[in-house]
């Protein structure tokens, strides 16, 4: 049953949502009416409202994207899609290496699931002189066909590619972007024309940009919203800054801050399991979790690429964002509804409930170099892009807090880290042991190891476990932890989509859920920043870890300091 | 050393003291109760005497009988060995096992005689048997023990042991079998299972006589002195026999074969009557010749690995434990199905039907255990107490809230299945059911109002025994959307499949992956195929060796009994006299549709 909706066909935001809701139970007679929409209701939420360039309610819908009919079965948009509107994807830096691995696989993942309107054009733009054709067999060489499906593929590539287009300029050059406005207006022809413009570009020309394309290349009749990528900011008043500059071009509503973390399968599928299942609930609290850990591990390092990521380091480039949004959708108390602002604005309170990180309660590392197995792994200052002396961490560690009534006490705990022995993402979720359990005797005196944990392993190999004390099968009574499972590979035989495909879907729908609005940002760093500025003040050295190694062992005081054990090591798992 | 005693092969300890030492009492004093500790598996721990002079496995360690009087207070032993017993006791990874023998070999001095009587039955040559020769073959028994089968017919013990063979099968480790692939060690594991068959067989004998002779089983009595030599004797009787002549046999046995210096202990098989009245009869009767602490009532649904495991589930685990009321829980399901009929057999079930075969023991037993409070300990005194206070908190069960079928005939595929009342055992006009569907209600603080709904068919569309916990749904739900207005659809369940396939699973509301929001109901899967590589022990080898070490817990006391009888006399009765009618269903279908009105009616 699942399996007769598309997984794309809920975007029927081509209603209004008044009547969407009323048809919603047309053909919403079974569990897995797809729902994207529902949270779609931005409009009527629209808290900035009055610089908003497309109201949906003035009868611009946003698009089109798809809809279905009562039977289910989603009609092609050809048939259906809005015909007098045009989308036009910007791409700014499209011969950067984000515009090539992530951003065109996806939007061609996206128009191969019919997800994208019926009119849309892709532009790519960036300095270099390139022509449509370079641009398409650049762009070509990246695409793949969902394995499920593989067909009509090439088809599809070919349908995608030519609409695909390339136009040269500087970044700072608002007459360049004046140009694309006209080549956007030819192939609009004249349609309700909502441009989105994704920045794959540095930083500092980040303001640049958003300048002359919004003076020059702004839709006049539909939307203009635009895709910004970290880092946003190193700290807070840089954060801040930023923040300010982008709003003097831009509305709030038409910033749309991509944390693709929070497009994760399993990062989205936090909420569900947590509100949707009665089990979880009463145990999300401190009178049951003992301590959450949230993860994260690459097993290679900046490998000549440090440029960037020295100036930043771990705790910015990934401890500061994903790890922390995380926590914040994890955390959260129910919000009122799974609108974006109901989401983001309880995301927000846990952020503000947060005391600001103390040196105490951080670890930072760097790897260096290391020989296995007759072959030597660089350090990370070997790396020639970064400087001999740097102290830049590639591995941090920290037990962060949340004061109030549901976490009082409970250590959340980060840890990120480069070139280690292991590459994932999952949040642990340890529970406190039974009281007076029964069987403590069979357990012996270790209490820890008889404890539940839920596992949500976002990457590699998705899954959900939750770990229970088990009967050994067999006449004697020996307990061991065996795993409530799901994995996802077993479970479902369809491909996951990449975040940026959803995040692209989500910011041409005008869905912010899964986007980071101002205000988070700004708590986001405040809790950061007074210790990254110790950090950088105090040039504190990180301890220097191998590479490919478990990182290192400050991290396992710190945790045991809070009377925890890494998950991820307890050599269970692994 | 820890590993020694963690193994599944049932490390046993001995005692070397003498016999008149006891270990302690499972009564905690107020009744003495003989003890025999075979395996340091048990978790009546503290009351046994660890000692390390014994080999690797097996090895008896046996203990007065309750006339000698010696009692040792637990924690006496208790103390010298807390420590050792924590080591021991620990996590320890299913497969990593591993013998350390060459402790000292101490002369053991008692033996254990069981005589299965009523040896010619089906029972024991498909589960007493094979059981017996199970725990033989992983070490569990005593060094010297004796199995005697007692019948009526005449058999020479070679007839006997030739009779037993064919039974037998050797565990089948899936650890061999890999190894098998590689060509390793299974050659040596099959040569070793023929071996210890062998072995097996040479230690058991027959004896032929009349189930109401005392002379006869004063010759049994004799036989087994023999084998004795002169050593503590311990002897346990199963009574694998029609329940007509349970007494003359329990009178016979008790009065010439009882063990003068050991325990004497005696297993019955259901029917423990077929109502309040006769159970009590039964009981009384049995007390005349055996203390109740002589008799092992079985239930061997008791004994089956996910029964067991499910006290494990609840109490070791802090998630489950919040849930485990009406706050949280719907529904509870408990549900046996067979996937054929009587098939010519039908004559002993006539006469008791579904209920009282499969309802009034095996599931109310599995819902006791299921609801009852925390216990005190795991000790065998503390879960029944805790699981007749569920049983007397319960509501006798209404005519109303009971569902019965038939099974009639139908015709699948050009095969005709035969009904119910085809069965040429069975009266053409027999009302006696074959599926019944009930609501129970427990009228305490954690389940008032909480239906718990049992259904047990023969002949139905598959075969299966499993526990349903239905959770409520959430409030509030932010999802509700996604599940339309069937809220329903939406809930937790907790499974907990008992047979076949040993799985536990809990459903769960998950995203289905993909850009859209839709949620499916997808599991939390523990299948124990995928996680044990062992074979799991047959319920019957369970309850045996529990028997044998004096081990309680699964085995159903008087006072639940009577619990159990009194909550489906009033009912059972109200069918007889009122000749009610089962709903006809075909042969290999679902049952009748009364069960999902019964059903519907608790929502």
């Amino acid at each position: 049953m699942a399996t007769q909706y598309s997984h794309c066909s809920s975007s029927s935001t081509a209603f209004p949502p008044s009547s969407f809701k009323n048809e919603r139970y047309v053909y919403g007679k079974s569990v897995t009416v797809p729902t994207r929409a529902y949270f779609a209701r931005w409009v009527s939420h629209d808290h900035s409202g009055k610089h908003f360039e497309l109201k949906s309610s003035n009868g611009h819908p946003l698009n089109a994207v798809s809809f279905e009919d009562a039977s289910g079965q989603r009609l092609p948009l050809s048939e259906l899609g809005e015909p007098d509107s045009n989308l036009s994807i910007t791409i700014v830096g499209a011969s950067g290496d984000l515009a090539k691995k992530k951003i065109f696989p996806a939007l061609f993942a996206l128009f191969y699931e019919d997800c994208l309107p019926e009119n849309f054009t892709v532009f790519g733009y960036a300095r270099s002189k390139m022509t449509d054709e370079e641009l398409r067999s650049m762009i070509s060489k990246t695409l793949t066909c969902r394995i499920d499906k593989s067909e009509n593929c090439g088809d599809k590539m070919d349908q995608f590619l030519t609409r695909c287009f390339y136009h040269s300029g500087q970044y700072n050059s608002e007459e360049h972007f004046l140009e694309l406005d006209g080549k956007l207006e030819e192939k609009e022809a004249g349609r309700l024309s909502n441009r989105l413009f994704y920045l794959s570009i540095p930083p500092n020309i980040f303001v640049d940009v958003v300048r002359c394309a919004s003076l020059k290349a702004s839709s006049t009749t539909g939307w203009t919203r635009v895709i910004v990528e970290k880092p946003f900011g190193r700290d807070f008043e840089s954060s801040g800054q930023l923040t300010r500059c982008l709003k003097q071009y831009l509305t709030e509503d038409q910033i749309f801050r991509i944390d693709h973390y929070l497009g994760k399968e399993l990062v989205e599928n936090l909420s569900v399991l947590r509100f949707s299942n009665l089990v979880f609930e009463p145990l999300w609290s401190r009178n049951y979790i003992r301590n959450v850990q949230l993860i994260f591990s690459e097993d290679f390092g900046t490998e000549g690429r440090g440029g960037y990521f020295d100036n930043y380091g771990i705790i910015r480039d990934i401890m500061q964002n994903h790890l922390l949004q995380i926590l914040a959708l994890f955390a959260m108390e129910t919000p009122v509804s799974l609108d974006a602002e109901d989401i983001r604005n309880e995301k927000v309170k846990v952020l503000k409930s947060m005391r600001p990180l103390l040196l105490e309660d951080m670890v930072v590392g760097q790897y260096k170099g290391h020989s296995r197995g007759g072959k030597l792994y660089p350090g990370y200052t070997d790396d020639p892009t970064v400087p001999k002396n740097s102290v830049t961490p590639t591995f941090a560690a920290a037990a962060l807090f949340i004061n109030n009534a549901r976490w009082d006490g409970v250590p959340f705990l980060m840890k990120a880290g480069k070139a280690l022995h292991t590459k994932r993402a999952e949040i642990r979720v340890q529970f406190r042991h039974v009281p007076g359990n029964l069987y403590k005797r069979n357990f012996g005196t270790d209490l820890d190891k008889a404890t539940n944990e839920l596992v949500l392993r976002v990457q590699p190999d998705e899954a959900v476990y939750l770990k229970i004390n088990n009967k050994v099968p067999g006449l004697g009574m020996r307990l061991d932890r065996s795993d409530l499972n799901l994995l996802y590979s077993a479970r479902y035989p369809k491909e996951i989509p990449d975040a940026y495909e959803r995040l692209l879907l989500d910011a041409i729908e005008g869905e912010r859920r899964l986007f980071i609005r101002s205000d988070e940002l700004d708590a986001a760093w405040t809790l950061f920043t007074p210790l990254l500025k110790e950090l950088e003040d105090k040039k504190i050295a990180p301890e220097l870890y191998p590479y490919g190694s478990r990182g290192p062992v400050g991290a396992h005081y710190l945790a045991a300091k809070h009377n925890v054990r890494w998950g991820d090591l307890s050599g269970e798992d692994s | 050393m820890s590993a020694l005693y963690s193994s599944t092969q049932c490390p046993s300890s001995s005692s070397s003291q003498s016999p008149g030492y006891s270990s302690s009492c499972f009564y905690h004093g107020h009744q003495r109760m003989p003890i025999s500790s075979v395996c340091t598996r048990r978790f009546g721990y503290r009351k046994l005497s660890l000692q390390f002079s014994r080999i690797s496995c097996s090895n008896a360690v046996s203990i007065q009988e309750g006339a000698v009087a010696t009692t040792v207070s637990p924690s006496d032993n208790e103390t010298p060995f807390k420590k050792l017993k924590d080591e021991l006791l620990s996590v320890t990874p299913p497969e990593e096992f591993t013998y350390v023998a060459g402790f000292d070999v101490k002369e053991d001095k008692s033996t254990v005689s069981i005589t299965v009587v009523g040896a010619s039955g089906d029972l024991a040559k498909k589960k007493i048997f094979p059981a017996l020769f199970a725990l033989y073959y992983e070490g569990c028994l005593p060094e010297h023990f004796t199995v005697f089968g007692y019948a009526r017919s005449k058999m020479t013990d070679a007839e006997l042991r030739n009779m037993v063979s064919r039974t037998l099968t050797c565990r089948i480790d899936k650890r061999s079998n890999s190894a098998l692939s590689f060509g390793l060690g299974p050659v040596f594991a099959l040569e070793n299972c023929g071996e210890k068959m062998e072995q097996f067989l040479e230690r058991c004998f027959y004896h032929s006589g009349q189930y109401d002779s005392q002379a006869d089983f004063a010759e049994l009595d004799k036989k087994l002195k023999e084998h004795e030599a002169g050593k503590v004797s311990n002897r346990l009787f199963y009574l694998s026999i029609p329940p007509n002549i349970f007494i003359d046999a329990v009178r016979c046995a008790s009065l010439s074969s009882s063990s003068p210096n050991g325990w004497t202990r005696v297993i019955v098989e259901k029917p423990f009557g077929r109502d309040s009245e006769s159970s009590a009869a039964l009981t009384r009767a049995l007390k005349q010749y055996l203390k109740e602490d002589q008799i092992f009532r079985i239930d061997h649904y008791l004994g089956k690995e996910l029964v067991e495991n499910l006290s494990v589930l609840r109490f070791s685990n802090l998630i489950f434990e919040p849930l485990w009321s009406r706050q949280y829980i719907r529904n509870v399901q408990l549900i046996f199905a067979e996937d054929f009929g009587t098939e010519g057999r039908g004559g002993y079930f006539d006469n008791y039907g579904i209920i009282r075969d499969i309802m009034q023991n095996h599931l109310l037993q599995i819902l006791a255990l299921f609801a009852m409070e925390t216990p005190v300990s795991l000790d065998a005194e503390d879960i029944r107490n805790e699981k007749v206070k569920v049983l007397r908190s319960m509501r006798p069960l209404q005519l109303d809230d009971v569902a019965i079928g038939q099974y009639k005939s139908h015709a699948r595929g050009g095969v005709t299945y035969p009904a119910y009342t085809d069965d040429k055992t069975v009266p053409k006009d027999s009302l006696t059911p074959t599926f019944a569907a009930a609501a129970l209600f427990i009228d305490n603080a954690r389940w008032d109002g909480v239906p718990f709904l049992m259904k047990a068919g023969k002949a139905l569309h598959d075969r299966r025994a499993e526990i349903r916990v239905q959770f409520r749904h959430v409030p509030g739900n932010l999802y509700n959307r996604n599940f339309g207005t069937d809220l329903d659809q939406a809930t937790n369940e907790l499974v907990i499949r008992v047979q076949p396939d040993e799985a536990i699973y809990l459903k769960i509301n998950n995203k289905v992956p993909g850009l859209g929001m839709r949620l499916d109901r997808s599991n939390l899967n523990l299948l124990y195929a995928a996680r044990y590589s062992k074979e799991i022990p047959d319920a019957y080898e369970r309850l045996l060796l529990d028997a044998i070490e004096g081990e309680r817990r699964l085995f159903i006391r008087s006072d639940e009994l009577d619990a159990a009888w009194s909550l489906f006399t009033p009912v059972l009765k109200e069918l007889e006299e009122k000749k009610i009618v089962p709903e006809y269903y075909p042969y290999g279908c679902r049952g009748p549709v009364g069960a999902h009105y019964l059903a519907a009616r608790y929502k």
